[in-house]
Protein backbone atom coordinates (compact mmCIF):
# COMPACT_ATOMS: atom_id res chain seq x y z
CA UNK A 1 0.00 0.00 0.00
CA UNK A 2 1.61 3.45 -0.73
CA UNK A 3 0.79 5.36 2.03
CA UNK A 4 3.22 7.81 1.01
CA UNK A 5 7.13 9.16 1.10
CA UNK A 6 8.88 7.86 4.73
CA UNK A 7 10.30 11.61 4.74
CA UNK A 8 6.80 13.00 5.61
CA UNK A 9 6.49 10.42 8.66
CA UNK A 10 5.92 11.46 11.80
CA UNK A 11 4.69 9.72 15.01
CA UNK A 12 1.33 10.24 16.72
CA UNK A 13 0.65 8.28 20.24
CA UNK A 14 -3.40 7.61 20.10
CA UNK A 15 -4.00 5.80 23.92
CA UNK A 16 -8.00 5.86 24.03
CA UNK A 17 -9.80 5.81 27.03
CA UNK A 18 -11.60 2.69 25.81
CA UNK A 19 -10.24 0.58 22.76
CA UNK A 20 -12.65 0.81 19.68
CA UNK A 21 -13.72 -3.09 20.40
CA UNK A 22 -17.06 -4.16 19.68
CA UNK A 23 -18.58 -4.75 23.12
CA UNK A 24 -18.99 -8.58 24.41
CA UNK A 25 -23.20 -9.74 23.67
CA UNK A 26 -25.06 -9.27 27.12
CA UNK A 27 -26.03 -12.47 28.24
CA UNK A 28 -29.75 -12.62 28.53
CA UNK A 29 -31.36 -13.57 32.09
CA UNK A 30 -33.93 -16.75 31.78
CA UNK A 31 -37.39 -15.78 32.26
CA UNK A 32 -38.61 -17.56 35.75
CA UNK A 33 -40.82 -19.90 34.29
CA UNK A 34 -44.07 -19.83 36.10
CA UNK A 35 -44.87 -22.39 38.20
CA UNK A 36 -48.34 -24.21 39.04
CA UNK A 37 -49.81 -23.58 42.04
CA UNK B 1 6.91 16.03 17.32
CA UNK B 2 5.35 13.56 19.19
CA UNK B 3 0.89 14.52 19.21
CA UNK B 4 -1.03 12.35 21.60
CA UNK B 5 -4.35 11.81 21.48
CA UNK B 6 -7.20 9.71 23.37
CA UNK B 7 -9.50 9.49 20.31
CA UNK B 8 -8.66 6.72 17.66
CA UNK B 9 -7.89 7.41 14.14
CA UNK B 10 -9.92 6.19 11.02
CA UNK B 11 -8.22 4.76 8.34
CA UNK B 12 -9.52 3.16 5.12
CA UNK B 13 -8.04 -0.23 3.43
CA UNK B 14 -9.05 -3.65 1.54
CA UNK B 15 -9.29 -7.22 2.99
CA UNK B 16 -9.34 -10.38 1.56
CA UNK B 17 -12.64 -12.76 2.27
CA UNK B 18 -11.43 -16.09 2.66
CA UNK B 19 -12.90 -18.86 3.65
CA UNK B 20 -11.07 -20.55 7.04
CA UNK B 21 -13.43 -24.05 7.34
CA UNK B 22 -16.58 -23.21 7.65
CA UNK B 23 -16.42 -19.54 8.24
CA UNK B 24 -15.06 -16.40 6.22
CA UNK B 25 -12.31 -14.18 7.56
CA UNK B 26 -11.05 -11.17 6.95
CA UNK B 27 -7.37 -11.34 5.48
CA UNK B 28 -4.84 -9.41 4.95
CA UNK B 29 -4.93 -7.27 1.67
CA UNK B 30 -0.91 -7.95 1.10
CA UNK B 31 0.45 -10.93 3.69
CA UNK B 32 -1.20 -14.36 3.05
CA UNK B 33 -3.01 -16.00 5.58
CA UNK B 34 -2.99 -13.63 7.73
CA UNK B 35 -6.33 -13.39 9.45
CA UNK B 36 -7.52 -10.62 11.33
CA UNK B 37 -8.96 -11.80 14.71
CA UNK B 38 -12.68 -11.22 15.72
CA UNK B 39 -13.67 -9.31 18.59
CA UNK B 40 -10.25 -8.31 19.23
CA UNK B 41 -7.58 -5.87 18.32
CA UNK B 42 -5.12 -6.91 15.31
CA UNK B 43 -1.88 -6.03 16.56
CA UNK B 44 1.03 -5.35 14.48
CA UNK B 45 4.11 -7.37 14.29
CA UNK B 46 7.19 -7.36 12.48
CA UNK B 47 10.19 -10.17 11.86
CA UNK B 48 12.62 -7.96 12.76
CA UNK B 49 11.24 -5.39 15.79
CA UNK B 50 8.38 -8.04 17.02
CA UNK B 51 5.95 -6.35 18.80
CA UNK B 52 7.48 -2.82 19.04
CA UNK B 53 6.31 -2.85 15.37
CA UNK B 54 5.91 -0.01 13.44
CA UNK B 55 9.36 1.31 13.61
CA UNK B 56 10.78 4.34 11.69
CA UNK B 57 13.09 3.90 8.96
CA UNK B 58 11.38 0.46 8.50
CA UNK B 59 7.33 -0.53 6.57
CA UNK B 60 6.34 -2.84 9.10
CA UNK B 61 2.86 -1.78 11.00
CA UNK B 62 -0.84 -1.92 10.41
CA UNK B 63 -1.67 -0.17 7.34
CA UNK B 64 -4.25 2.23 6.25
CA UNK B 65 -4.97 5.21 4.09
CA UNK B 66 -5.89 8.50 5.03
CA UNK B 67 -9.01 8.52 2.71
CA UNK B 68 -11.68 5.71 0.78
CA UNK B 69 -10.54 7.15 -2.29
CA UNK B 70 -7.23 5.93 -1.98
CA UNK B 71 -8.67 2.59 -1.20
CA UNK B 72 -10.89 2.42 -4.30
CA UNK B 73 -7.46 3.56 -6.11
CA UNK B 74 -5.85 0.53 -4.51
CA UNK B 75 -8.65 -1.52 -5.47
CA UNK B 76 -8.73 -0.49 -9.14
CA UNK B 77 -5.13 -0.85 -9.36
CA UNK B 78 -5.20 -4.54 -7.62
CA UNK B 79 -7.72 -5.75 -10.15
CA UNK B 80 -5.93 -3.78 -13.72
CA UNK B 81 -9.47 -1.59 -14.21
CA UNK B 82 -8.13 1.97 -14.20
CA UNK B 83 -9.84 2.71 -17.89
CA UNK B 84 -13.00 2.26 -19.84
CA UNK B 85 -13.70 3.22 -23.42
CA UNK B 86 -10.64 5.28 -23.01
CA UNK B 87 -11.79 7.27 -19.69
CA UNK B 88 -10.46 6.93 -16.10
CA UNK B 89 -12.52 4.10 -14.36
CA UNK B 90 -14.03 5.69 -11.47
CA UNK B 91 -16.54 3.12 -10.23
CA UNK B 92 -15.46 -0.02 -7.96
CA UNK B 93 -14.77 -2.69 -10.32
CA UNK B 94 -15.67 -6.22 -10.35
CA UNK B 95 -13.88 -8.45 -8.28
CA UNK B 96 -13.02 -12.38 -9.56
CA UNK B 97 -15.90 -14.72 -8.70
CA UNK B 98 -15.70 -16.56 -6.04
CA UNK B 99 -12.89 -14.05 -4.16
CA UNK B 100 -14.64 -11.28 -2.71
CA UNK B 101 -12.82 -8.42 -0.97
CA UNK B 102 -13.76 -5.92 1.77
CA UNK B 103 -13.35 -2.38 1.41
CA UNK B 104 -14.02 -0.24 4.69
CA UNK B 105 -13.01 2.13 7.52
CA UNK B 106 -10.75 0.69 10.47
CA UNK B 107 -9.98 2.00 13.67
CA UNK B 108 -6.34 2.43 14.53
CA UNK B 109 -4.81 3.35 17.89
CA UNK B 110 -1.39 3.37 19.72
CA UNK B 111 1.71 4.12 18.52
CA UNK B 112 1.09 5.60 14.48
CA UNK B 113 3.60 6.49 11.92
CA UNK B 114 1.21 9.11 9.78
CA UNK B 115 2.78 9.60 6.12
CA UNK B 116 0.80 11.97 3.81
CA UNK B 117 -1.61 9.02 1.88
CA UNK B 118 -1.72 6.84 5.19
CA UNK B 119 -0.95 4.95 8.11
CA UNK B 120 1.22 2.55 9.91
CA UNK B 121 -0.60 1.70 13.42
CA UNK B 122 0.01 -0.46 16.25
CA UNK B 123 -3.26 -1.81 16.73
CA UNK B 124 -6.56 -1.52 14.65
CA UNK B 125 -9.94 -2.74 14.51
CA UNK B 126 -12.44 -2.74 11.41
CA UNK B 127 -14.79 -0.07 12.05
CA UNK B 128 -17.51 -0.48 9.17
CA UNK B 129 -16.88 -2.82 5.80
CA UNK B 130 -18.10 -3.00 2.44
CA UNK B 131 -18.49 -6.32 0.81
CA UNK B 132 -17.27 -6.30 -2.58
CA UNK B 133 -18.08 -9.54 -4.78
CA UNK B 134 -19.82 -11.78 -1.63
CA UNK B 135 -23.23 -12.62 -0.81
CA UNK B 136 -25.58 -12.00 1.87
CA UNK B 137 -24.69 -15.10 3.58
CA UNK B 138 -20.85 -13.87 3.74
CA UNK B 139 -21.69 -10.38 4.92
CA UNK B 140 -24.13 -12.05 7.49
CA UNK B 141 -20.76 -14.10 8.55
CA UNK B 142 -18.69 -11.18 9.12
CA UNK B 143 -21.36 -8.90 10.70
CA UNK B 144 -21.71 -11.78 13.42
CA UNK B 145 -18.30 -12.63 13.81
CA UNK B 146 -16.78 -9.09 13.99
CA UNK B 147 -19.67 -7.42 14.98
CA UNK B 148 -19.54 -4.21 12.81
CA UNK B 149 -21.81 -2.74 10.15
CA UNK B 150 -21.80 -4.80 6.67
CA UNK B 151 -23.08 -3.98 3.46
CA UNK B 152 -22.48 -4.97 -0.08
CA UNK B 153 -21.89 -3.01 -2.78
Amino acid sequence: MDIGVPETEHEIEIAPLEEPLPQPTPVEEPAEEPVPA
Amino acid sequence: MNDVSTEPLVGWRLWHVRPHGDEHRLESFTWHHVSWPPRQRFEASCALHRSAAPVGDHECGIYAFRTRELAEELLRRYTGIRQHYGREYRELPPVREGRPIALGSVSLWGRILARERGFRAQYAYPYELFLIGGDDRIARELRDRYAVDVSRI
